[in-house]
C-alpha cells in the first residue's frame, strides 16, 4: 500500500506518523519532513474533482481510501510538478568561468526563456533551485550552503563543470572537493566548462525531476554540509541561518 | 604596445639619488633593469624610507601600487622578501622597494603612510607568515579563520587535506 501511495518513492511518507504527539486529533494534517504540515489530501479534495478511477499512468499514482472520501496525494505533486517544470526559476548565481556558459545559455543564441527558465531570480527566496556554476573555495562554502537553504522547497539543484562536481585539478587546500559534499545535488553536467547545449542537457533532466516531484534530498532530506557542521561540533565553517544577528 | 622605456626618467634617478642620500646605511643596493628601477633596503630602515618615499617632494610616491611577499626558500638566511611598488602622480615614475626577511622577522606596517596597504599586508601574513608590526587587524583575508599554515609558502604541500579544509565525502547517501 505505501508503494501505491508513494509511486516512485518521491514522497517522504512517514509510516510512523501516528506516533507524533498530536497527529492523531488532527486528521486534516500528516506528517512530513518530521513536521505536522497540511496533508496533500486535503489540497486534493478542495481543490480538485477527482475521478474515481485512475485515468492515466502519468498522473495517477494511486487512489488512497479512507472513511469519508478519497485523496490522491500523488497526482496532486504531479499537476504541480508539470506547471513547475515549465517555469524554473534558477538562482542568478555564478562561481567561476562556468558562469560564462551559463550566461551564454540565457542569452539569444541558445535562449533558455524559450523554456521558461530565463527568469534567473537574484534573490533565493524567489528561486526554485541553483545552477553551482563554478569551483567553491572553502571560504564560498558557508555562503552556497546559506544560499541553497535560502531557496524555499521544492528545490533542486545542478552542479555545472568539473570543479563543481569533484574539485578538478584543484586537490588544494582551498577548494571544496565536490558540491555534493556540502548540498544535495540533482543533476551533474561534466566538463570544463560545459558547452550550452550539455547545461541545456541538465535542465531539461532538471525539468523530468521536477515532473516526476523527484528531489536529490529524497529520503534524506537533511544537508550534508549540516551533518558535517553536526560532527564537527563547533566548526569555524558553520553557515549562518540567517536568524542570527 | 610600446616597448618600456629602456631610459630612466630623469626624476626618478633624483628620487632615487635622494633615497641613497637620506639614508646612506639602509639602502643596501640599486639595481636597474629594463626602465625600472629597484631599490634593496634593510628591514630596521623600511618604514623610514618608505615615509621618506612618500613625503620628500623630490620623490613624492603618493601611491602605493602593490605589495606583497616571497618566499625564497635558496636563501636560508632570509628566505623572505616583501615588494613595494610606489607610484608618484606628481612625477609619473615608479619605484619598486624591496627587503629581505628571516624566519620570523617582523617588518613594521605602512598603513599608516598608505591606507591600502591593509588588506595587502593581511594577504601577505596569510600567505607566508610575515608578521607586521602596527597592522591595525591582522587577521586572515582570503582562507577560513581556522586555517593553519601558510599557503604560499613553498614547502607548503600542494595536494592533500591540509589547512582544515571540509572535505566529506556523502555521494552515497543522496
Amino acid at each position: 500500500m505505501r508503494e501505491t501511495i508513494m509511486g516512485e518513492g518521491f514522497f517522504p511518507y512517514d509510516p510512523q506518523a501516528g506516533r507524533v504527539p498530536g497527529a492523531a486529533d488532527r486528521p486534516h494534517l500528516m506528517v512530513r519532513d518530521g513536521l505536522l504540515q497540511p496533508a496533500l489530501s486535503e489540497i486534493a479534495c478542495g481543490g480538485l474533482v477527482l475521478p474515481e478511477e485512475p485515468s492515466g499512468e502519468d498522473l495517477m499514482g494511486g487512489v488512497v481510501r479512507f472513511p469519508g472520501g478519497i485523496a490522491m496525494p500523488v497526482q496532486i505533486e504531479r499537476v504541480l510538478g508539470f506547471g513547475r517544470s515549465f517555469s524554473f526559476w534558477p538562482l542568478l548565481f555564478g562561481l567561476a568561468c562556468c558562469a560564462i556558459e551559463m550566461m551564454a545559455l540565457g542569452g539569444s543564441r541558445f535562449d533558455m526563456s524559450r523554456f521558461g527558465m530565463e527568469a534567473m531570480r537574484a534573490s533565493p527566496r524567489q528561486a526554485d533551485g541553483m545552477i553551482v556554476a563554478g569551483w567553491c573555495s572553502t571560504k564560498m562554502a558557508p555562503r552556497v550552503v546559506r544560499l541553497y537553504e535560502q531557496i524555499p522547497d521544492p528545490k533542486w539543484v545542478l552542479a555545472m563543470g568539473s570543479c563543481a562536481i569533484s574539485g578538478n585539478v584543484w586537490d588544494t587546500y582551498s577548494i571544496v572537493q565536490g558540491i555534493d559534499s556540502l548540498i544535495p545535488v540533482d543533476v551533474y553536467v561534466p566538463g570544463c566548462p560545459p558547452r550550452p547545449e550539455a547545461l541545456w542537457q541538465g535542465l531539461e533532466m532538471i525539468r523530468e525531476r521536477i515532473k516526476k516531484s523527484r528531489h536529490a534530498y529524497d529520503g534524506l532530506r537533511r544537508i550534508p554540509a549540516r551533518d558535517l557542521l553536526a560532527a564537527q561540533s563547533g566548526a569555524s565553517c558553520e553557515p549562518a541561518t540567517g536568524d542570527e544577528a | 604596445m610600446a616597448a618600456a622605456p629602456e631610459v630612466l626618467p630623469a626624476s626618478l634617478v633624483a628620487a632615487a639619488d635622494a633615497i641613497t642620500a637620506a639614508f646612506p646605511d639602509a639602502v643596501i643596493e640599486r639595481t636597474e633593469f629594463r626602465g625600472e628601477l629597484t631599490l634593496s633596503v634593510a628591514p630596521e630602515g623600511w618604514l623610514d624610507v618608505l615615509t621618506f618615499c612618500r613625503d620628500n617632494e623630490a620623490t613624492a610616491f603618493d601611491q602605493m601600487d602593490n605589495f606583497l611577499g616571497d618566499h625564497l626558500p635558496e636563501r636560508p638566511a632570509a628566505p623572505f622578501a616583501v615588494v613595494a611598488h610606489l607610484v608618484s602622480h606628481t612625477h609619473g615614475h615608479r619605484l619598486r622597494v624591496k627587503t629581505a626577511l628571516a624566519e620570523g622577522q617582523a617588518l613594521p606596517s605602512v598603513t599608516g603612510l598608505w591606507p591600502s596597504a591593509d588588506f595587502d599586508e593581511r594577504e601577505a601574513w596569510e600567505m607566508y607568515g610575515i608578521v607586521f608590526t602596527g597592522h591595525p587587524n591582522l587577521i586572515r583575508l582570503l582562507t577560513t579563520e581556522d586555517f593553519e599554515g601558510f599557503p604560499m609558502r613553498k614547502d607548503f604541500p600542494l595536494q592533500g587535506t591540509v589547512g582544515g579544509r571540509a572535505r566529506t565525502d556523502l555521494r552515497g547517501k543522496i
